[in-house]
């Protein structure tokens, strides 16, 4: 098995709203991918059906080579799940949480155990509804982590974190990359961009994109090229051109499909003779700006 | 079984305050049981008697309420409604889940209640060993009718407040039902509906905990149980009432029933003494009675009146229940049905002919012996542990039997006694009984092996009476006073039909006139 998750036309519809279209994701095994979208984009609701908290209205996902609709007790030993919105027993103490969980995980690691608690500095003695959220996060993601899950799954798991945690959580997590499949989803990019290797980009239930994170930066340039005179914008740009703009002498637009050579002679062949041409690498928050911006003007 | 165990010392840790007061109503719930039994509460506590009243009181509600919030609690604790408890993502086997909430159950509800029980049997003077199977029935008939019905509404809700209100629509559902089956001709009489009622609810809450435990479906669970609502109401209303009537009471051919019964011939009440009781007018039909063997007796389970005039108009009452026996020395009866005003002034205006269905079950003594009531607590066959009990308070209440039964009261138990052969000394002034006046008490349960209730001793208070009202009901007894015991068995249930035509209905209409003064 080389795919921790994979997908086929996934679609959830709730009532007259469609959650999610056909999605079609790969998830290869030892990937940190992040699945990006803005608020209701269908993240969350991608996240349920992988563990069968929610029922797909059509299509079938499989996760660690089982469909997800029939996962249960025995796969999830060996699947880490973190959310926003979890509700945790948060009468018991850290340390009555790591206990309880113990038991249920055949492989959980006390020495693993140890060190994240120490890792994240988690109080074992305090109750979880007297800790902060970006405790709680913590625990959660420790009592997810100490049994060496084969798929971590997050769902926003950095919304309302001050810095320093989220730093902290990312370090806990990229510290298990080498063992586990991580499958996180955000619309927080720049922590994204910090540890993910695959990149997917979620948008009204569609599935925009989905590829490696280097790929994808190394195809999105700002590009600026400088004429001595205004020219005329093409009529028809190619498809990769994207926010295509003119200000005096200086023409701008995003390219989707960058390849120095191959964009350099698309440049020469629809405005001729360009004074000046630049091609700026982007960061993944401007190419998720610049990806959000069509939808939205089109919606 | 290590995942189940671990579960439940979860809860145990996390409920231990709820586990503690339910503990604590249980011994409650025992210490006033006992005092009751010997009248103490009142005595013991002096100025607190108000507080020891309130207490008793609202015992008997809190202890099952105790449990119920133990189970609402449990179950909540991996609540089965939304999506977001870190719970469902954790490998939980929803078999082990529900065993362990089972094993909780049993842990601070049966088994408390079990050893409660089995204290009170043995405190009542009663080996608790010889009655483990009525004590596991009383655990059983709580399981059924309380614990797996709220655990199916605990399993469908989402907290304390949900759960409140589910409680009160099913409240407010159960009040309507009541109310509106006294509108259902028949319904009253006939039980035959009332076990599918029963296992309509055990099967559909033990489907919905199945169900929410297996996959989480509350909405699906939520219409299941709301579904239970319009059958229900459908059932009530469309039920056949008379033909399940008519099937268990077969009309008396050949002499099934060695019963001959006859309508008597009645007069009008003068109109001051006519009984009208708002917007129905009470009809009582004398009836005539013999033929009965002198080993056997009759109880009247219910009636049917029919009433049809010389215009073609008829009335109904459709079938209701009645609960009178009669011995083979009674010649008479008198059977009371009401009718609206309206109905009545419609029917009276011609003359009528009346048509009176009676549903009787047959009974036949058996195992009669002679029991002469001892001087202080005694063993009363049959019964359980009796006393004579005192009114030291007023000599004008005959004395009578108060005894401790252990689960339930008797199947079949005929106590009889002539009224002349108390031993009670007479009140002053009153005059000394007719000879060969009989009174009875008459017990027939189908309870088995044991009564619902919390307590396991059933306390009884026994007096004995007859339906003659010229008669001295109550003669009391005393030490000394020599009964007749037996255990009547059933020998059939038929019905009678009595019919008289071309009678003036207004002659039936109640009298509240001194018997002296009834007849004009």
């Amino acid at each position: 098995m080389t795919t921790a998750i994979q997908t086929d036309n996934l679609a959830k519809r709730f009532r007259r709203v469609n959650a999610l279209q056909s999605l079609n994701l790969n998830v290869p095994q030892g990937a940190v991918y992040a699945l990006v979208g803005p608020n209701g984009a269908g993240k969350t609701t991608a996240i349920k059906i992988l563990m069968n908290i929610m029922r797909a209205t059509s299509g079938r996902a499989q996760v660690l080579g089982i469909d997800s609709s029939r996962i249960k007790a025995r796969q999830l030993e060996s699947i880490g799940y973190v959310s926003e919105n979890q509700e945790l027993p948060e009468w018991m103490t850290t340390s009555a949480l790591l206990a309880y969980l113990r038991p249920f995980y055949p492989t959980w690691d006390r020495n693993l155990e140890s060190d994240l608690v120490k890792q994240f500095d988690l109080p074992l003695d305090r109750k979880l509804k007297h800790l902060s959220r970006g405790m709680k996060m913590k625990a959660a993601l420790a009592s997810s982590l100490a049994y060496h899950p084969k798929l971590i799954v997050l769902d926003e798991p950095f919304t309302g974190l001050d810095p320093l945690v989220r730093d902290e959580l990312i370090h806990g997590l990229l510290d298990r990359a080498e063992e586990s499949t991580i499958f996180v989803s955000s619309h927080d990019l720049g922590e994204i961009e910090s540890f993910a290797s695959h990149v997917g980009y979620l948008e009204a239930g569609q599935l925009r994109f989905s590829e490696e994170l280097s790929s994808l930066v190394e195809r999105f340039r700002e590009v600026e090229l400088t004429f001595d005179a205004p020219p005329p914008l093409p009529a028809q740009p190619p498809g990769s051109w994207m926010h295509l703009s003119t200000s005096a002498a200086v023409i701008r637009f995003i390219e989707s499909a960058f390849h120095p050579e191959q964009t350099t002679a698309q440049i020469r062949a629809i405005f001729g003779e360009v004074r000046d041409v630049t091609f700026s690498p982007m960061s993944l928050r401007s190419i998720f700006l610049a990806m959000a911006k069509p939808a939205r003007e089109s919606a | 079984m290590n995942q189940i165990w671990n579960i439940f010392r979860k809860d145990v840790r996390h409920h231990r305050p709820e586990i503690a007061v339910s503990l604590a109503l249980t011994v409650a719930f025992a210490w006033v049981e006992v005092r009751e039994w010997d009248h103490q509460g009142m005595m013991a506590f002096g100025g607190g008697a108000f507080l020891y009243q309130l207490l008793s009181e609202l015992i008997v509600p809190l202890l099952p309420a105790s449990w119920m919030l133990l189970i609402v609690r449990a179950v909540h604790g991996e609540s089965l409604v939304g999506d977001r408890q870190f719970w469902v993502t954790r490998p939980y086997d929803w078999k082990n889940l529900l065993a362990a909430k089972t094993l909780f159950v049993l842990a601070f509800v049966n088994l408390p209640l079990f050893i409660m029980d089995a204290f009170l049997l043995a405190k009542a003077g009663f080996r608790p060993s010889a009655y483990l199977s009525g004590l596991l029935w009383m655990q059983l008939l709580w399981i059924l009718m309380l614990l797996i019905p709220t655990a199916a509404l605990a399993a469908v809700t989402a907290g304390i407040g949900q759960m409140l209100l589910a409680l009160f629509l099913v409240v407010l559902y159960m009040i309507a039902m009541s109310a509106s089956s006294g509108a259902v001709p028949n319904s009253g009489f006939s039980s035959d509906v009332a076990p599918v009622y029963f296992l309509l609810v055990i099967g559909m809450a033990l489907a919905v905990i199945f169900l929410q435990y297996s996959s989480r479906k509350a909405t699906v669970s939520r219409w299941m149980i709301a579904g239970l609502a319009p059958v229900f109401a459908l059932i009530m209303i469309f039920a056949p009432y008379r033909t399940l009537i008519a099937r268990e009471f077969p009309i008396s051919s050949n002499g099934q029933l060695p019963l001959h019964v006859a309508m008597l011939p009645s007069r009008a009440p003068a109109p001051e003494y006519a009984v009208n009781m708002g917007n129905s007018i009470p009809l009582r039909l004398p009836l005539s009675l013999s033929g009965l063997p002198s080993d056997s007796f009759v109880e009247l389970k219910g009636v049917i009146l029919t009433l049809t005039n010389s215009q073609g108009a008829r009335w109904d009452s459709g079938w209701q229940g009645r609960d009178m026996l009669l011995f083979p020395s009674e010649k008479t009866a008198n059977i009371e049905v009401r009718l609206g005003q309206e109905d009545f002034e419609h029917m009276k205006s011609s003359p009528v002919n009346i048509r009176l269905l009676l549903a009787f079950t047959l009974l036949r003594d058996k195992n009669q012996r002679q029991f002469v009531v001892p001087n202080g607590g005694f063993a009363f066959p049959d019964l359980g542990l009796c006393s004579v009990q005192t009114n030291s308070w007023s000599h004008l209440v005959p004395r009578n039997l108060v005894c401790r039964l252990p689960l339930r009261r008797p199947s079949f138990l005929l106590i009889t006694t002539q009224t002349a052969q108390s031993t009670c000394p007479l009140p002053k002034n009153q005059t000394p009984p007719v000879s060969g006046e009989t009174v009875w008490e008459f017990f027939h349960n189908d309870s088995e092996p044991a009564d619902p209730g919390i307590s396991p001793v059933k306390i009884l208070g026994l007096s004995l009476s007859n339906t003659n009202p010229s008669g001295r009901s109550d003669p009391g007894i005393c030490p000394g006073t020599p009964l007749t015991l037996s255990n009547p068995e059933e020998a059939g249930k038929n019905r009678l039909e009595v019919q008289l035509d071309n009678v003036s209905l207004a002659d039936y209409q109640q009298s509240s006139a001194p018997l002296t003064t009834e007849s004009h």
